[in-house]
Parts: C-alpha cells; sequence; structure tokens
C-alpha cells in the first residue's frame, strides 16, 4: 500500500439491489448531489462517472446504476462483470429488499470478481419511524459476509459520499491506470480484500 | 364474474355451448349495461351536448370520460339479443364478428341520457404522475402524494399511471372512454389502463372465459358490439389483448392499436418470455414489466395525436437539407463500427437515421423505440445501456441500445447485437456530439422545433413558379413566420387558403409522413384529437379490404369537408371548412402535393446513402 503515491486509478462500480431501494437516489446525490423525491424508475443501466481524491490517489469512479426490475435481472453479469466494487442497496423500511440485498450479495459470490469491495448500503434511514431491518441485524450479516455496512439517506445525503469514499480506500492498488476503459482486471491473485470489514 | 371465467374449460361445453357463451357476453353486457345504469339518476337528462364539452374541456386532455352513457338494455331482452347473437356465434366462418346488438330504443325498457353531473371535477384526486418504481411490491406509501394539475393542453399531458385506485366496482372506471387490457391466456391480468391490474382479476378472468370459450370451439372472437361500445380482442400466443372503447373508432384503428400495444411489450421483454408460459401457465407477468405504466400510457394517449400509430410512417423534423445530410454522414460514419442502427431523433420526430447493411427498420419500431424512451425519464438522467427488441427486426432477441440526451429534445440511440459495447458505443457517441457541435446541427434543431413544420397559411398561392428551397424554412422568408405579415389568399376564411384547415401528407417510397401544424380554428386539443380521429376513420375508409382500396374520397359532414387522395407515391389526407367548394379544395390539395415536393428534401429524409435502405 506504500506505492500509491499519485495513481490515477478507474474503478468499475456496480449497484444493485430491489426496484425502488434508491439505487439511482444514491447515484445521483453521489454525483449531482441532488434528490428527487420521486425518482423515476431505471430502464437498463445507466452510467455515471465521478473522481474522488483519496491519499493522494485518485479514484475515477464508472459507476452502472442497474434497474431493479425483474426483467433486468438476468443482465445483471453484463454490468457487474469485472466490477472491482459493488454496492448492494436495501431499503430499511422493506424487509423484502433485504432478503432481495441478500440474494445479489450470494450471486455476486459466486459469480462475481472474487476480490471486489462489497458494500451493503440501507438506505433511507431517515425514514426511522417505519423502519423494518434494523441496523444491527444488517450489520450482522454483513460481517457474516464480509461487506462493510452504512446506513444512508439520500435523501438528506448522510453516509452516501463517506460510503463511496471508503469503498475508494479499500480497493486494492494493485490495479492502476493503465486501464483505459474502466474494465477491471479479474484474475489477480486473491489479497484478502473481502475479509474486511467495517469494524 | 369470477364464476364464469371457467365456463370456457369446463365439461359441459359439448352439451350446452349456447350457455355457456351466454354466460360470458352476459357477464360483460352485465357490466356494461350497469355501468351505465349504476351511476347516475336518470333524472339527469338532455343537458346540451356542447356545455358538456366545454366543461371537459377544462379537464385534462386524455380523461376520457363518457358524456354520453351507453345505450343498454335491462337484462330480459338483453339475454334474447345474446341468444340471438349465438345463433350467429354458431354460424360464423373463421374469425367472424360477433355482434350483440343492442341498437338504440331498440326494446321499450332502453333508456338513453346523458352525464351531467359530473362533467367533471377530477374524478380522484390521485391522478398521480408518479410512475414508481414501487409497482406492486413494495413502499406503497408514497403513492398518493405525486399529484399533479392537469390542464387541456396537450403539451402538458402527463405520463404515468392514472387512477390507479379504480377497479372494475369503481363509478369513475366504469365511465372511462377507452380501456386497453392485457392479460394472460389464463386470465391473469398483465396491464391495465386505468385501475389497478391486481383488483381487476375478476375482469381478467371473465375476458379470459370469452376468448378461450369461442377459441375451443375452434374459431376466434375479434370484436363484440355493445351499444355503443366495441369490446375488439387480439390474441398473440399466450397473451391477450383487449380494448373496450365508445369511442367510435373503426375497428381495424383499434386492432392496429393493439398490435402496438403488444409490440411495446415485446420491445420491452421480446417474444420469448412466450417460454415463461410455457413453463408456468399460471405465471405472473406483472412483475416483469414493473416500471413501465408510463411507457404504456404514453403509447396509448400517442394514439389520440399521432398519426403515425395509423399511418404505418415515421416523421421527420423540418431541417436544411445539408444539415441533415451532415447528420446522415456522421451516424453513417459510427454504423460500420458494430453498430446496426444509428437514429438521432427529436422528442418524437426524426433528425436522421441509418442502418448497417441490409438492416432495415420499420416505422413501426421507430414509433415503438421513440416512445419508449421519451417515456422513460431514466434515460434523461445519464447516458444508458439497456436491452432492447425491435418487434419488426426480430422479436425473439435483444438489441443492446446506448441513449444519450444532447438537450431536453434531442436524443442519440445506438443499437448493436453486442452486449459488451458500451464503451465503444460511448466513443461513437462522443465523435458524433463534437461534429453536431462544430457543424451546429443542435442549434438548428432547436431553431427548427421553435419554427414548426408546415403551416396552411403558408400555402404558397402559386407553388410551381418556384424550384426547388430557395429560403431558410421550408420554402419562406424567415419573416413570415411571424403572421401578422402574411399575404392570404382571396378565398380565405378561418384557416388557410380554400378554407383549408390541417393536411397530412404520407411518402409512401420514403415510408414517412408530413403533418401541417395546427391552427385555427382547430386549436384546442379537444378539436385537434377530433380531427385526428376524423383522419383515423378516413384513413380506415380509404384502406377498407373489403370494399376499396379507393383513390380519392371526398366527404362533407357537419364538422369538416375531408378530402383524401391516394396515388402510388403518397396519400394525402386534407380536412377543410364544411363550407369549402368542392373544385376549390381539390384545387387546394393540388397545391399542397407541389408544395410538399418542392420542399421535400427538408422536411423528409431522403435514403440516398448506400448503407441505409
Amino acid at each position: 500500500m506504500a506505492n500509491m503515491s499519485h495513481n490515477n486509478l478507474n474503478a468499475k462500480l456496480v449497484l444493485l439491489g430491489d426496484m425502488g431501494a434508491g439505487k439511482s437516489s444514491l447515484v445521483i446525490r453521489f454525483v449531482k448531489g441532488q434528490f428527487l423525491e420521486f425518482q423515476e424508475s431505471t430502464i437498463g443501466a445507466a452510467f455515471f462517472s465521478q473522481t474522488l481524491a483519496v491519499n493522494n490517489a485518485t479514484v475515477k469512479f464508472e459507476i452502472w446504476d442497474t434497474a431493479g426490475q425483474e426483467r433486468y435481472h438476468s443482465l445483471a453479469p453484463m454490468y457487474y462483470r469485472g466490477a472491482a466494487a459493488a454496492i448492494i442497496v436495501f431499503d430499511i423500511t422493506s424487509t423484502d429488499s433485504f432478503e432481495r440485498a441478500k440474494k445479489w450479495v450470494q450471486e455476486l459470490q459466486k459469480q462475481g470478481n472474487p476480490n471486489m469491495v462489497m458494500a451493503l448500503a440501507g438506505n433511507k434511514a431517515d425514514l426511522e419511524d417505519k423502519r423494518k431491518v434494523t441496523a444491527e441485524e444488517a450489520r450482522i450479516y454483513a460481517e457474516e459476509n464480509g461487506l462493510f455496512f452504512m446506513e444512508t439517506s439520500a435523501k438528506t445525503a448522510v453516509n452516501v459520499n463517506d460510503m463511496f469514499y471508503e469503498i475508494a480506500k479499500r480497493l486494492p492498488r494493485a490495479q492502476t491506470s493503465q486501464n483505459p476503459a474502466g474494465m477491471v482486471l479479474v484474475d489477480r491473485p486473491a489479497e484478502g480484500s473481502r475479509s474486511s470489514c467495517c469494524a | 364474474m369470477t364464476t364464469d371465467s371457467n365456463s370456457s374449460s369446463s365439461e359441459s361445453d359439448d352439451q350446452n355451448p349456447n350457455s355457456n357463451i351466454d354466460q360470458s357476453l352476459d357477464a360483460i353486457e352485465n357490466q356494461l349495461a350497469s355501468i351505465s345504469m349504476s351511476s347516475h339518476p336518470p333524472t339527469a337528462t338532455s343537458l346540451d351536448e356542447d356545455v358538456v364539452d366545454e366543461e371537459n374541456e377544462e379537464e385534462e386532455e386524455e380523461e376520457e370520460v363518457e358524456e354520453e352513457k351507453l345505450v343498454s338494455s335491462v337484462n330480459g331482452s338483453l339475454n334474447e339479443e345474446i341468444v340471438a347473437a349465438q345463433a350467429k356465434v354458431d354460424s360464423i366462418e373463421h374469425e367472424q364478428h360477433i355482434e350483440t346488438n343492442c341498437k338504440p330504443g331498440s326494446s321499450s325498457s332502453s333508456f338513453a341520457w346523458r352525464d351531467t353531473t359530473e362533467a367533471e371535477p377530477p374524478l380522484s384526486p390521485s391522478s398521480s404522475g408518479y410512475a414508481g418504481e414501487r409497482g406492486s411490491t413494495s413502499g406503497g406509501d408514497d403513492d398518493d402524494i405525486g399529484e399533479v394539475e392537469h390542464d387541456g393542453v396537450l403539451g402538458q399531458w402527463v405520463s404515468g399511471k392514472r387512477h390507479p385506485d379504480e377497479d372494475d366496482a369503481s363509478v369513475s372506471w366504469r365511465k372511462r372512454k377507452k380501456h386497453f387490457f392485457i392479460l394472460s391466456h389464463s386470465g391473469k391480468p398483465i396491464y391495465s389502463r386505468y385501475g389497478d391490474e391486481h383488483k381487476l382479476a375478476g375482469f381478467s378472468a371473465t375476458l379470459q372465459a370469452i376468448i378461450s370459450f369461442v377459441e375451443n370451439g375452434g374459431d376466434r372472437v375479434k370484436l363484440v358490439r355493445a351499444g355503443k361500445h366495441q369490446v375488439v380482442f387480439l390474441v398473440k400466443g399466450p397473451i391477450y389483448l383487449v380494448c373496450i372503447s365508445c369511442t367510435e373508432e373503426p375497428y381495424e384503428s383499434l386492432k392496429g392499436q393493439l398490435e402496438l400495444l403488444y409490440g411495446q411489450l415485446i420491445l420491452i421483454l421480446t417474444k420469448s418470455v412466450n417460454r415463461c408460459f410455457e413453463k408456468n401457465p399460471k405465471f405472473d407477468m406483472t412483475s416483469l414489466l414493473g416500471g413501465t405504466d408510463a411507457v404504456f400510457s404514453s403509447l396509448i394517449h400517442s394514439f389520440s395525436w399521432n398519426p403515425a400509430t395509423f399511418l404505418h410512417a415515421y416523421s421527420c423534423l423540418p431541417l436544411a437539407y445539408t444539415t441533415r445530410q451532415a447528420v446522415g454522414a456522421i451516424l453513417q460514419d459510427v454504423a460500420g463500427s458494430g453498430i446496426l442502427f444509428a437514429l438521432l431523433m427529436c422528442k418524437h420526430k426524426v433528425i436522421s437515421l441509418v442502418g448497417a447493411q441490409k438492416a432495415s427498420l420499420h416505422p413501426d419500431d421507430i414509433l415503438l423505440l421513440s416512445n419508449f424512451i421519451t417515456s422513460s425519464e431514466s434515460f434523461r438522467t445519464s447516458e444508458s445501456f439497456s436491452p432492447i427488441c425491435l418487434p419488426r427486426y426480430n422479436p425473439m432477441a435483444f438489441l443492446y441500445g446506448y441513449v444519450h440526451y444532447f438537450d431536453v429534445d434531442t436524443y442519440l440511440i445506438l443499437l448493436t447485437t453486442s452486449s459488451d459495447a458500451f464503451y465503444n458505443l460511448k466513443d461513437s457517441r462522443i465523435r458524433i456530439e463534437t461534429v453536431l457541435l462544430k457543424s451546429n446541427v443542435l442549434s438548428e434543431v432547436q431553431r427548427s422545433m421553435l419554427d414548426g413544420g408546415m403551416r396552411i397559411e403558408d400555402l404558397p398561392v402559386d407553388p410551381t413558379s418556384r424550384a426547388g428551397p430557395m429560403y431558410p424554412h421550408l420554402g419562406l422568408p424567415r419573416p413570415a413566420t411571424d403572421s401578422s405579415g402574411r399575404i392570404r389568399d382571396a378565398h380565405v376564411g378561418i384557416g388557410g387558403p380554400a378554407g383549408l384547415w390541417h393536411f397530412i401528407y404520407r411518402s409512401i417510397y420514403h415510408d414517412q409522413f408530413v403533418a401541417s401544424e395546427f391552427s385555427a380554428p382547430i386549436n384546442s386539443s379537444r378539436q385537434q384529437k377530433r380531427l385526428y380521429r376524423a383522419y383515423q376513420r378516413l384513413y380506415s375508409s380509404m384502406h377498407d379490404k373489403g370494399m376499396g382500396p379507393y383513390k380519392t374520397q371526398f366527404r362533407r359532414d357537419e364538422n369538416y369537408v375531408l378530402l383524401s387522395w391516394v396515388t402510388q407515391d403518397f396519400e394525402l389526407y386534407a380536412a377543410f371548412d364544411p363550407l369549402a367548394d368542392k373544385a376549390l379544395a381539390i384545387k387546394t390539395c393540388n397545391r399542397v402535393c407541389q408544395w410538399v415536393k418542392n420542399v421535400e428534401n427538408e422536411i423528409f429524409l431522403l435514403g440516398a446513402s448506400p448503407f441505409s435502405w
């Protein structure tokens, strides 16, 4: 980790989760600093990019905001293939969306890049009074599965930038800027990045 | 209702089919009959229709609530009629219409009245423009928040599910003039224009019962008439589409609309969705369509304003020939590299398009594609990459579409067969964008939007005297857009020369059409819609396979003189003042055709390049 003097890193990041969990809202909050009360359904996947400065390095995220609808599930590999990071989003007011999130985690563990940095986002944290999924429950699940967990609110911006920042910090530094199109190496030796999770 | 749904498959079919269809038709008749009987006391009679019209005009354009109630019969006489119709059913040839005629006034117990009381303060306050992705599964709490003010202006139509709180028991639901339903062959609701699909399960089952009963008899039901209502059926494998309408549109038009609705479904899911039904006949498809209400409602809305939906032709944004050529050239340039189709569009109008060798794009696919993209807000947020199926190109397979908006109205679509071509397409887009900016195309597009298309007031007095486009906009000096300085023909009343109000010209060779801008007296969206429907009828009568096709038609009614003229090269549909002189109208049509030919290379995309079709 000492050799990250002035690195430019391209990292493909994918957001997965049930429809209506707030994937697009999180991305738009992160990329544009905006929030729409009525965010329309994403079709297919929307592409964004945003650059973060982390410890003398810049990380350029190439973000795939996928659609949560069932009809797109079979197409998800197209978007998470080669991703360096994934945010699995659920809505803390919906147990269904939490179950769906667990399925995504399983799928990524089976099919995804083994060194992928995975974050679990319990979104809509501002709706405390409608909460159905406790923070504890989600945290335990995340720890068991090697994800790091944050509760976020795209509406109030709580923890949104922090989460992307945290991902940027955890990205393995091995992959440097020779990746022009943001396609990320899949066949690097495992470095145990999955074992790290929030303390 | 639900009990009837089983009738089609029951073992009693053989012995007594009559009673079964009787029940099914009876069920739907009862639905329709109760529509008219349930809502208002019959004391509220005959209010002048104009008043109703005026009141409704305040309303949001698409809120098609019946002003005039369905003429109906009480059940006793109704049954007799259905039995009579049943005799027909037994004898009909393949694919014949079933008509259950409840003629107005044919029985002493028939009655009719107009709806006076409810010309309407918004029927339900929750006409939410929010098409939320919550769909059927989660977060229903927010659904009633996005209240939207509707008004009569066409451009302000708001997409999305309407009145999701309604079901077939709601008075307001029953009064909607035009329903569309998609259901599965097991009777499961897939889509309903109004109301909540899940609550309409019983109604869907009834529709399914009617269809499958007739199918079991080795026949196919296409149309049921019940008073003013037409029930049109379209069967596409395991997917059934039904339109119930009292708009008096011709059967062929309604059927065409169902075909497009099906096409839209295929565009989203491909025809391989049929396999889900092979595996599980009771498969529930609603979840697969989550978040697409806006796509369907916007398509259905276009059935009442976009002539492309019945002409099967597309329209282009008017642009200088050289500008369009420049766009075509750059699209052509990228089309070589793995791109199947490249389209630059402005709203629903084509700026330019090219296809890879031998690949051609059907106008219906253009319509469905642009409807899909413009009605889905998410494409505007950022560049997207999404699976898209073009039903006329290949209904079985997805293409992958890269979509990027250059400004609020102008967007680029690049279609490819390769699912990992995103970065390629993104690079192509950047190249295209650079060229478009350098050659000022985007600002010319904006200007063309402001200038609009052909205006009947501008119809040249002697179009033959002018050869070719010498002027910047559709053969006109720019100041002429200021209407005060316009020289008018000697015969003007309201509208254009010789009482010309509007025209549509379809070039058969180019698969394109041009429609004049609406101007006085066709100002309100209501009048525009009425004219649109008149064109639709005219088109359908010109193409009537039974009696036509015709070459010319001149018809006069209390609203318009309509003139249509079909040749090998073009079709012209024109509307005049109802008092217009016939000879002058014909002469004017000739002038319109000449005018269109003169500005042809500005209003049409002339496919000159070798790659295009």
